[in-house]
C-alpha cells in the first residue's frame, strides 16, 4: 500500500487537534503514515507529530509562518509529486476546505470533503459523508486514480496516546518564490463584550425558569465554564435581565451554534424557530413535557438550580484534566 | 417607483383629514410607543418626504387594530397610510430579517412559520378528519379554513383540535383542505407586501372555489376578515367559527352536558369585533356553558383593548419599556377575579397567555380559546 | 466592477423529514419546498452591495432546470443585471468538481473582477465549488469569506475568512478572483413579489454543455471526483435522549457528552 500523507494543521503556535486525530486514524488504514508539516520554527509540532507518524516531512521556512493556501498548494503539490503518496488527508477545516479542492484540480486527484468515515479497498478509499445537513449518510465510490484526497471532519477519528517515533526529515522548501496575489494580513480576534449571538459557536440560552435577576450568576457561570455566550428567551429580555440583542426567536435573532444549551426555557414555538438549526441542542427543564425536549438531542429533567451548579463543577473537572 | 404608486394624497384621501386627532387619541399603541398616526396623515401629503417618512420605525408599531379608522369622523383609514409606507420599505427590500423570513416562508411554504407544507396537517394526525377533494360530486356543508398558526404552533393546535371535537359533537358535515392550504395573507397585506398578498388572493380564491361546499368557516378572525372582505371572487359565504357554533347551539344541534364553574371573561379580538361587528356570538356561546359566571372587561366590545398580536406584530418587536397591552389586559382580568380569559383568535391566545406568565398569574388564570372551553364542557 | 454570482436552487430540508427514494441514490423531493441555497443568498447580497457602492454589473449564473429561474429572478429582483442558466441532461449527477467545470465554462466567456459563490451548499455540503472553480479559471481564491473590502476596484480586495471559534483571517487578494461567501457576512434584503415579477421580464440566457464547449465525458457523473453509491439514514433518535439519575449523575453524563462531542 502506498503512503498516506497527513497535513498537520497549526495556527498561532498551536497544533490543532484534528491533526493528531487524522494521524491516529490514518494509522488504522494501513500503509506508512507521513505527517507533512509546513511552518516556521515549529520543531515542537514536528516532535509531537513524530509520536503518531512513521515519518515527518518538515519544511521550515518563513513563508509558512501563517497559512496561505496558495503557498501550501505549491509546496504540497511538489512534495506529493516527489514522494508519490496514494492518499492525502487534511482537516475539513477553514484551512483544509480553502486548499484541498484547488490541489485536487491541479493534480487531477479525486477529492471527497467532509468525510465522517472511511474504509480502504486496497489503495482506494471508500468514504462516507453526510448530505442534507446531517439528515442522510452518503456512501461514495471514488474514481480510479493514483492519488486520492480526503478532508476529514473533526472528531471523526479518535485521538490516542502517542505510540510511534517517526523519523523527522527536514526538507528544503520546494517553493522558491512567495506569491503576490494572495497575502496574509492579520488575524483578528472576535470582538469581546459586544457579543453577536448569531456568530457564537456555543450558546447557553436562559429562560424564565431562572426566575429572578439575582439568579443570573447561575447561568453566567455555566456559560463561562463552557466558553459559551448567553442567549435568552423573550421572557428574560423583557424582564431586563439580558439586553435585547440576546433574544433568540421570531422577534429576536436566529442562531445556529454548534451547541445550544437551553436552561429553563419551555421551548415555545416562537423561541424554537430561532434556534432549531443548532447542531446539538441540550435542554435542562423540570417539566418532562416541556416542548423543548421535542427538539433537543439530550435532556435533563430536573431543577436547574440543582443541576447547573453540578454541571459547572463537572465541566471544570473535565477541562482541568 | 412610478409616480402613481406614490400618490398618497389621492389614494388615502389625505386632504379630507381635519387633523382632529381622534385617531391618535384612540390608538392603543400610542400608549407605549412613539406612533402618532395623525401626524402621518399630515406629513405624507408632501410626496417628496414619503421616502424619508417611510424610514421611521414607528410605522411598524401599528397593530392594524382599526380603532383609528373606527373613530375617524371623516371616515378615513389612517392605518392604511402606515401600511402604504410599509409598502415603500418592502419595495426597497428594507425590512427586518424576521419579517423577511416570514414573507419568504409564505412564498415558499404557504405559511409564515418557516415550516414545511408536509407538516401542515400534523395537528390533526390523531384525528379522523375528511380532507376535501377538489371538484367533488358531493357537496360538503362546511369547508374549514385553518390558520397557519393553528396548524403549526403546538399551543394553538389545541384550538383546532377542539374545533374538530365540537363539530363532531354537533354532527356537522365538514372537510379540511389539507396540505394545499396556504396562508390567507392577512398579515402579508398589513406588512405592506401588496404583490404577495395579490398572489395569496388569486391562488386561494382559485383553490377555495374548486371545492364543492356551501360555506367556508375560518378559525382565525384574521383569515375570516381577509377571506370575507379582501378576497376577490369567492363563490361561497365566509363565516367565523363563532357564528357557526352559535348557530349550532341555537338550532339545538350542539348540547353542552358538562358544567364549568368558573369566572370567565372574554377579550374581543379586534378583527372580529371592531372590524366585523361580531360581538354577540362569542358571548352567547360562553354564557350557554353551564356553570360559567360571565364578567365583562370594563373596556369591551367596540372599546376593547388591542392585544398587539396583529398587523404583522408577531414579527416586529416595538421599542418600548412600557407595559405590553396584553399585560394591562391580564391585570384588568385579575382585578375582576377572572379565572379564564376566553379569546377567539390565535394571536390573542398567544399574547395574553404570555402576559399571564409575565404577571405571574398563570397558576390562577387560564387563557383559553372559546373552543377549548367548549370542548372541555362536552 | 464586473461581478458574477453563482446560485443554486436547493430543497429546503431543514425542517422536513428526508426520505430516501427507491433508487437509494436520491431523496423523495415531492413534498419539499425549494429555494436559494442559504450561502448563495448572502453572496448575491454582497455582490449587489458592492455594485451599489462602486457601480458595475452583476451576472447571475445557475446550473439547473427551468425551476431554477425562480431563484435567478429573485437575485435579479434584488439588483442583478443579467442571467445565465446552464441546462443539459449531461450535467446530471455531477459533484462539486463537475459543477465547477460547468460554471468555469460559463464564467470564462465573461469579463469579471470577482466571482461570488456560496461557501457551501445545503444539500450535498461539499464546500468545494468556489476553490475548484478558481483553480479551473486560474485565478486566486478565498473561501469561508465573511468580510469583503474593495481596496482598488478591479485590482485588489481585502477579505476576512472565518476560521474556527470566530477568529478572522484577513488577507489581500488580487482580482480577478473567486470568493466563497459564508452566511452572516451581511443581511440579505427582501425581494418583493412585485420586484420578482418585474425581473421576469429580463431575459435568462440558457446554455447547454455544447454551448460552453464542454465534453460530456468531462461533466455530470462522468466528470466527477466521486459518485454516490447509496444513501442510508443516520442513526439518531427523534426525542431528546433523557439523561437519568440524580443531579450529580446527570450533570456528569452531560459533561461527558459535551466533552466527547468536542463542545467543551
Ligand atoms: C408575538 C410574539 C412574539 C414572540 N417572540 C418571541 C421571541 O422572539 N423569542 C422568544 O423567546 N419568545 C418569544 N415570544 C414569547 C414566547 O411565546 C414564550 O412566551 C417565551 O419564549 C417563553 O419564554 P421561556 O421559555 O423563557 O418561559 P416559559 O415558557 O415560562 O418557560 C419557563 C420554563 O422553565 C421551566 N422551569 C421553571 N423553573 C425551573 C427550574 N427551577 N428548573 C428547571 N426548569 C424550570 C419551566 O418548566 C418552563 O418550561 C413571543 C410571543 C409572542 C406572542
Ligand atoms: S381621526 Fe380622521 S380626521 Fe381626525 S386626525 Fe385622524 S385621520 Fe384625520
Ligand atoms: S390601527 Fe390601531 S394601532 Fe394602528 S394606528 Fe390605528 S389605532 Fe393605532
Amino acid at each position: 500500500m502506498k503512503d498516506i500523507f497527513v497535513l498537520i494543521e497549526h495556527r498561532r503556535g498551536e497544533m490543532r487537534d484534528v491533526s493528531v486525530e487524522m494521524l491516529c486514524g490514518a494509522g488504522k488504514l494501513g500503509g506508512t503514515v507521513v505527517a507533512v508539516l509546513l511552518g516556521k520554527d515549529v520543531d515542537a509540532f514536528a516532535d509531537k507529530a513524530a509520536g503518531y507518524a512513521d515519518k515527518v516531512l518538515y519544511v521550515n521556512d518563513a513563508m509558512f509562518e501563517n497559512y496561505n493556501s496558495e503557498l501550501y498548494q505549491k509546496a504540497l503539490s511538489a512534495l506529493i509529486k516527489e514522494h508519490g503518496p496514494g492518499l492525502v488527508l487534511m482537516g475539513n477545516t477553514a484551512q483544509g476546505v480553502d486548499l484541498a479542492p484547488a490541489l485536487a484540480v491541479e493534480l487531477g486527484a479525486p477529492l471527497v470533503t467532509d468525510v465522517t468515515a472511511v474504509e480502504m479497498d486496497g489503495d482506494k478509499p471508500k468514504p462516507t459523508r453526510t448530505f442534507y445537513g446531517g439528515k442522510l449518510d452518503a456512501h461514495l465510490a471514488m474514481k480510479d486514480a493514483d492519488l486520492y484526497i480526503l478532508t476529514i471532519r473533526e472528531a471523526t477519528f479518535q485521538a490516542e496516546d502517542p505510540s510511534k517515533s517517526g523519523e523527522i526529515v527536514k526538507v528544503d522548501n520546494p517553493v522558491s518564490e512567495d506569491v503576490a496575489y494572495r497575502k496574509f494580513v492579520e488575524y483578528v480576534e472576535p470582538e469581546v463584550g459586544d457579543v453577536d449571538i448569531t456568530q457564537s459557536t456555543l450558546l447557553v440560552g436562559v429562560g424564565r425558569g431562572i426566575r429572578e435577576d439575582k439568579n443570573m450568576p447561575v447561568v453566567e457561570e455555566l456559560a463561562q465554564a463552557i466558553g459559551a455566550d448567553l442567549a435568552a428567551s423573550r421572557a428574560v429580555v423583557d424582564a431586563g435581565w439580558l439586553p435585547s440583542d440576546r433574544q433568540v426567536g421570531i422577534s429576536g435573532k436566529t442562531v445556529k451554534p454548534k451547541l445550544y444549551l437551553a436552561v429553563g426555557i419551555s421551548g415555545a414555538f416562537q423561541h424554537v424557530t430561532g434556534m432549531k438549526g443548532s447542531e446539538v441542542i441540550v435542554a435542562i427543564n423540570k417539566d418532562p413535557d416541556a416542548p423543548i425536549f421535542g427538539i433537543a438531542d439530550y435532556g435533563i429533567v430536573d431543577d436547574l438550580f440543582k443541576v447547573v451548579p453540578k454541571l459547572v463543577e463537572k465541566i471544570k473537572e473535565l477541562k482541568g484534566a | 417607483m412610478c409616480a402613481e404608486e406614490l400618490d398618497f394624497v389621492e389614494k388615502y384621501d389625505l386632504l379630507g383629514c381635519i387633523q382632529c386627532g381622534r385617531c391618535t387619541g384612540g390608538c392603543p399603541v400610542a400608549l407605549r410607543t412613539d406612533l402618532r398616526v395623525r401626524c402621518f396623515m399630515y406629513d405624507t401629503q408632501n410626496e417628496e418626504r414619503l421616502e424619508e417618512i417611510s424610514e421611521k420605525p414607528e410605522i411598524w408599531d401599528c397593530t392594524t387594530c382599526y380603532t383609528c379608522a373606527a373613530r375617524c369622523p371623516k371616515g378615513l383609514e389612517p392605518l392604511e397610510v402606515l401600511i402604504g409606507l410599509r409598502s415603500l420599505q418592502i419595495e426597497e427590500g428594507k425590512v427586518q430579517p424576521t419579517v423577511r423570513d416570514a414573507l419568504e416562508s409564505i412564498f415558499k411554504d404557504g405559511n409564515p412559520w418557516g415550516s414545511p407544507r408536509a407538516k401542515r396537517l400534523d395537528w390533526a394526525s390523531d384525528l379522523d378528519v375528511k380532507v376535501l377533494e377538489p371538484e367533488a360530486e358531493e357537496t360538503t356543508d362546511v369547508l374549514l379554513f385553518i390558520c397557519c398558526t393553528d396548524c403549526y404552533d403546538p399551543r394553538v393546535m389545541k384550538v383546532a383540535q377542539a374545533l374538530i371535537k365540537v363539530l363532531n359533537a354537533a354532527g356537522v358535515d365538514y372537510g379540511l383542505i389539507g396540505e394545499d392550504e396556504s396562508c390567507c395573507g392577512s398579515e402579508v397585506r398589513r406588512l405592506g407586501e401588496e404583490g404577495l398578498f395579490e398572489m395569496c388572493d388569486e391562488e386561494n380564491v382559485e383553490l377555495l372555489n374548486s371545492f364543492n361546499v356551501n360555506r367556508i368557516v375560518a378559525i382565525s378572525p384574521h383569515c375570516y376578515n381577509t377571506l370575507k372582505k379582501e378576497y376577490h371572487g369567492l363563490k361561497v359565504p365566509v363565516l367565523h367559527y363563532t357564528e357557526l357554533v352559535a348557530e349550532l347551539l341555537e338550532e339545538g344541534k350542539l348540547e353542552i352536558p358538562k358544567e364549568i364553574a368558573k369566572v370567565v371573561t372574554y377579550h374581543d379580538p379586534c378583527f372580529l369585533g371592531k372590524q366585523n361587528d361580531i360581538y354577540d356570538e362569542p358571548r352567547y356561546i360562553i354564557t350557554r356553558i353551564p356553570g360559567v359566571e360571565f364578567k365583562e372587561f370594563d373596556r369591551c366590545r367596540e372599546r376593547s383593548l388591542c392585544c398587539e398580536g396583529g398587523g404583522g406584530k408577531m414579527w416586529v418587536e416595538s421599542e418600548s419599556k412600557e407595559e405590553r397591552l396584553a399585560e394591562i389586559r391580564i391585570e384588568d382580568a385579575k382585578e375582576m377575579g377572572a379565572q379564564v380569559v376566553a379569546v377567539a383568535c390565535p394571536f390573542c391566545l398567544l399574547t395574553l397567555e404570555d402576559a399571564t406568565k409575565v404577571k405571574g398569574v398563570e397558576e390562577e388564570m387560564q387563557v383559553m380559546d372559546i373552543l377549548e372551553l367548549l370542548a372541555e364542557a362536552l | 466592477m464586473n461581478m458574477v454570482v453563482c446560485v443554486k436552487r436547493v430543497p429546503d430540508t431543514s425542517e422536513s423529514e428526508v426520505h430516501i427514494d427507491a433508487s437509494g441514490k436520491d431523496i423523495d423531493k415531492s413534498r419539499l419546498s425549494f429555494g436559494i441555497n442559504e450561502c448563495d443568498n448572502y453572496a448575491v447580497e454582497e455582490a449587489i452591495q458592492i455594485k451599489e457602492r462602486l457601480e458595475g454589473n452583476v451576472t447571475v449564473i445557475s446550473l439547473g432546470g427551468k425551476d431554477s429561474d425562480e431563484v435567478i429572478r429573485m437575485a435579479l429582483a434584488k439588483g442583478g443585471d443579467d442571467a445565465i442558466r446552464l441546462e443539459d441532461d449531461a450535467f446530471a449527477g455531477g459533484d462539486a468538481l463537475a459543477v465547477a467545470k460547468a460554471l468555469a465554462g460559463a464564467v470564462k466567456g465573461l469579463e469579471y473582477d470577482i466571482v461570488f459563490t456560496g461557501a457551501l451548499t445545503d444539500d450535498d455540503g461539499y464546500a468545494a465549488v468556489p476553490v475548484a472553480l478558481a483553480e479551473l479559471l486560474g485565478v486566486p481564491h478565498a473561501t469561508y469569506v465573511k468580510k469583503v473590502e474593495i481596496l482598488e476596484p478591479g485590482k485588489k480586495a481585502k477579505v476576512g475568512r472565518e476560521l474556527e471559534g470566530g477568529l478572522m483571517e484577513f488577507l489581500e487578494i488580487d482580482m480577478p478572483c473567486v470568493l466563497g461567501i459564508q452566511t452572516g457576512i451581511n443581511e440579505p434584503r427582501y425581494a418583493s413579489f412585485k420586484g420578482i415579477k418585474q425581473a421576469a421580464k429580463k431575459e435568462i440566457a440558457v446554455k447547454s454543455a455544447a454551448d460552453l464547449g464542454l465534453d460530456a465525458a468531462d461533466i455530470g457523473e462522468a466528470g466527477s471526483w466521486a459518485v454516490l453509491e447509496q444513501f442510508t439514514p443516520p442513526v439518531v433518535g427523534e426525542m431528546a435522549e433523557i439523561l437519568e439519575g440524580e443531579p450529580d449523575e446527570t450533570a456528569a453524563k452531560l459533561a461527558g457528552i459535551l466533552k466527547e462531542k468536542g463542545l467543551v
